[in-house]
């Protein structure tokens, strides 16, 4: 056909039925491009809206590898117009993309140390053998630890302790079994809840920091943030609790063989070894330079620093940072806070924001609770599709642009975007427990959403009785 | 001759298991085992990375080794290899990351001459058809799955032969319902129905299906063919000159009690993309095992 072997047809149809919303995205971003810009939009916001867009459907539609969105959102930055190549190489990176990449690198180094069983060893010890206690730990330990150590670090290092005690119970083959459920989940959602108290839980409280100083409105401090957002985290910590143990009730009430033998496990290992003595050393060191020296040298570096402290002091090898950290991630990451600050500069985000806030005040008719609707339901469910920080980076700018108090505003999309509880894309720690097998697919939805909900009251509680105070 | 098996869980794979290597068995077939575990979120890949080398310290195997280790068990129970020779069981400390999401399992000494067990992660269809391309398989061996398009992927995209273990009962005594037409996949099919038919030592139903009564010289001489083959292999075989819509009647005759072979559609890729093909809704339709020749 054409002059096409049969073969080479049926590749080519493999690959269009594989990357059909590539091609979507294609024929879109031209359709796109000739029609006239709308009133009040200037043509580089016009065209910015084009990135965005196909930037959005990629990213959802997981048609191409991440870091070829990445690449292709910087390319059609030039291409289109919206910056110049350097510009758009100085928007891409930025103490933002520094303390990703830092936080990223500090969690390899973090996990490399063997803490896990001491960690396992000290919830353990703490909550005894009642289920009730251990799920209620797990959840504590879990939230309080990815507050400042970030969630995907605390996933992966609470995951085997969590298995372990699957396995000796003997539900391990069982697939969604209430016990193995609910001490899966008490971890992805402590540490769902627990990302939210500091700037360092996750990227994405960084990105919204980095654009609050970036478009001059404000600089807020990493004891600043966690004034706005730990009694939420704190509160949130029994709300989680009691909506799984609600949800999944399990039989066994006490797990008696399985902490014994989780402890002769774990007691193997002796004593703490000056090495990780070290590692948590400089783990606090960096916690206490987040908080006495980032409004001076910004959180990113004060990350790196960390970073260089475990490589000079040969606590992890660059080899294991190099092959556990997520360069995409990191580049995408970048691109998209470069595409954001687009979004401001070109007004797209200015002009979105208005059309977004004119639309819906017709439907709500105040335009507070539109501003608090798109900040804190939209950013929520956007959440739940894209990933929690690629939903930031792009949406902050627009919410930024709505009016009322712009920190206000920020803080709330931030704690919205943890509200990651329904999808297995939506946070690495859903997928860490996802890839064990052991959850079914509908057993997200069963708990999640009565915690979104849940999570959207409390956040507008909060937010009006407690937030004004500070401000 | 190459085999790949593909298995997805503890529930439902047994019957795929049993007559994939029941074939693999008796043909003396190469056979790779594998698990196509669920497609991780490229945000996450790192992270549980991480976490599967933390379990490896803790002594516990990464999600999806635990469906090797039973697929093992299943065959060492079912005596389709001799552990003897490996002594200690599943040996799943010998799980061979390529990094590009395919990981192996090396088994030494087995019945049969060559076993592979490996994990992938991602899209069922995209994976099969690499791991297919790059080892170059000579049939897949898959169970039948609700998921929509799931046949129709297959078809198309598999490039080996395929063997949908549709409701397979290995207690049941089957027969073999070969369809042949004056198409060029007929001659293949043929082949392997003898095969299949000399390996177990079953019967075959050769079938051939006009719209009308009228039987074209082709068709006539592809049934003259099959059975001049398969009577010098010496199987037994009755021949059947039937009426009526292709699919429906082979789908009919087959019952339950059938394993189907025949071969695949030389239609253009395109002509099946928008149209579909006869083996495509003989699979969609029928209650029976089917293996389409390519």
């Amino acid at each position: 056909m054409f002059g096409f072997s049969e073969r080479s047809v049926l590749n080519i149809l493999f690959w269009v039925t594989r990357k059909k919303w590539l091609i979507l995205s294609f024929l879109l971003s031209i359709s796109f491009f000739y029609i006239p810009s709308p009133d009040g939009l200037s043509p580089e916001g016009h065209r910015t809206l084009i990135i965005v867009s196909v930037a959005l459907i990629l990213i959802i539609s997981e048609s191409i590898p991440l870091p070829a969105v990445a690449i292709l959102i910087l390319i059609m930055e030039v291409i289109l117009g919206v910056d110049t190549a350097d510009g758009v190489a100085s928007s891409f990176m930025s103490d933002a993309v520094f303390f990703i990449m830092g936080s990223l690198m500090l969690a390899v180094s973090i996990v490399n140390q063997g803490l896990d069983k001491r960690l396992a060893l000290g919830v353990i010890n703490i909550t005894g053998n009642k289920t009730w206690r251990i799920v209620l730990g797990f959840i504590t330990i879990s939230a309080i630890l990815s507050s400042f150590i970030g969630e995907h670090t605390v996933g992966a290092m609470m995951l085997p302790v969590a298995l372990a005690l699957i396995r000796n119970s003997g539900t391990e083959t069982i697939k969604s079994d209430n016990l193995s459920t609910i001490l899966l989940f008490s971890i992805a959602y402590g540490c769902a809840i627990g990302s939210i108290g500091t700037p360092s839980g996750g990227g994405r409280n960084v990105i919204m920091i980095g654009y609050l100083s970036e478009f001059g409105i404000g600089n807020v401090s990493y004891v600043d943030w966690m004034k706005f957002t730990y009694p939420m985290l704190l509160i949130q910590i029994p709300v989680v609790f009691l909506i799984l143990w609600h949800t999944f009730t399990p039989s066994q009430r006490k797990m008696d063989s399985a902490v014994r033998k989780l402890k002769i496990k774990v007691a193997k290992n002796g004593k703490m070894t000056p090495h990780q003595i070290l590692a948590i050393a400089i783990f606090l060191s960096v916690f206490f330079g987040w908080i006495f020296l980032s409004p001076r040298i910004g959180l990113g570096i004060v990350a790196l620093s960390g970073v260089f402290l475990y490589l000079s002091f040969r606590l992890v090898d660059w080899q294991d940072i190099s092959k556990n950290t997520n360069w995409g991630v990191i580049l995408l990451f970048g691109s998209a806070i470069s595409l954001g600050i687009q979004m401001k500069e070109t007004g797209a985000a200015l002009w979105t924001a208005e059309h977004i806030l004119n639309f819906l005040e017709i439907i709500f008719g105040d335009m507070a609770i539109v501003r608090w609707f798109v900040a804190v339901v939209v950013t929520g469910v956007l959440t739940n599709l894209l990933s929690s920080a690629a939903t930031v980076a792009v949406l902050g700018p627009i919410i930024l642009d709505m009016g009322g108090n712009e920190i206000v505003m920020g803080i709330m999309t931030s704690i919205a975007s943890a509200f990651a509880y329904l999808t297995v894309v939506a946070s690495p720690t859903i997928m860490i427990i996802h890839s064990t097998g052991l959850i079914s697919s509908s057993d997200y939805f069963k708990a999640g959403w009565k915690l979104f909900l849940l999570s959207i009251i409390l956040l507008f509680i909060i937010s009006r009785i407690y937030w004004p105070s500070l401000l | 001759m190459k085999i790949l098996i593909a298995i997805s869980s503890k529930e439902y794979s047994a019957p795929t298991l049993d007559v994939g290597m029941k074939i693999a068995r008796l043909l003396n077939a190469s056979t790779t085992i594998v698990d196509v575990g669920e497609k991780i979120n490229e945000f996450s890949i790192k992270d549980i990375n991480l976490a599967n080398e933390l379990m490896e310290t803790w002594d516990m195997d990464r999600p999806g080794v635990d469906v090797l280790e039973w697929a093992y068990k299943y065959l060492e129970k079912n005596n389709f290899i001799n552990t003897k020779h490996i002594g200690e069981g599943f040996p799943k400390h010998s799980l061979i990351d390529s990094g590009t999401g395919r990981a192996e399992i090396l088994l030494k000494g087995s019945t049969i001459s060559n076993l592979n067990l490996i994990l992938r992660n991602g899209d069922i269809i995209e994976e099969l058809r690499n791991e297919i391309q790059v080892h170059d398989y000579d049939l897949t061996i898959i169970g039948g799955s609700g998921r929509r398009n799931m046949a129709h992927d297959l078809v198309q995209y598999i490039d080996s032969s395929i063997f949908i273990v549709n409701s397979f009962d290995s207690n049941k005594k089957y027969k073999i319902l070969l369809a042949v037409d004056d198409s060029p996949g007929t001659g293949k099919a043929v082949k392997y129905a003898v095969r299949v038919a000399q390996a177990f030592d079953i019967n075959v139903d050769l079938i051939t299906v006009s719209k009308d009564n009228h039987f074209g010289e082709g068709c006539k001489r592809a049934s003259e063919k099959s059975q001049k083959m398969l009577r010098r292999s010496g199987i037994d075989y009755i021949v059947h000159f039937k009426k009526g819509n292709p699919v429906d009647t082979i789908v009919k005759t087959a019952g339950s009690n059938h394993i189907i072979i025949m071969g695949a559609s030389t239609q253009s890729p395109l002509t099946k993309f928008f149209m579909g093909s006869k083996p495509l809704n003989v699979i969609k339709a029928s209650d029976c095992p089917v293996i389409i020749v390519k």
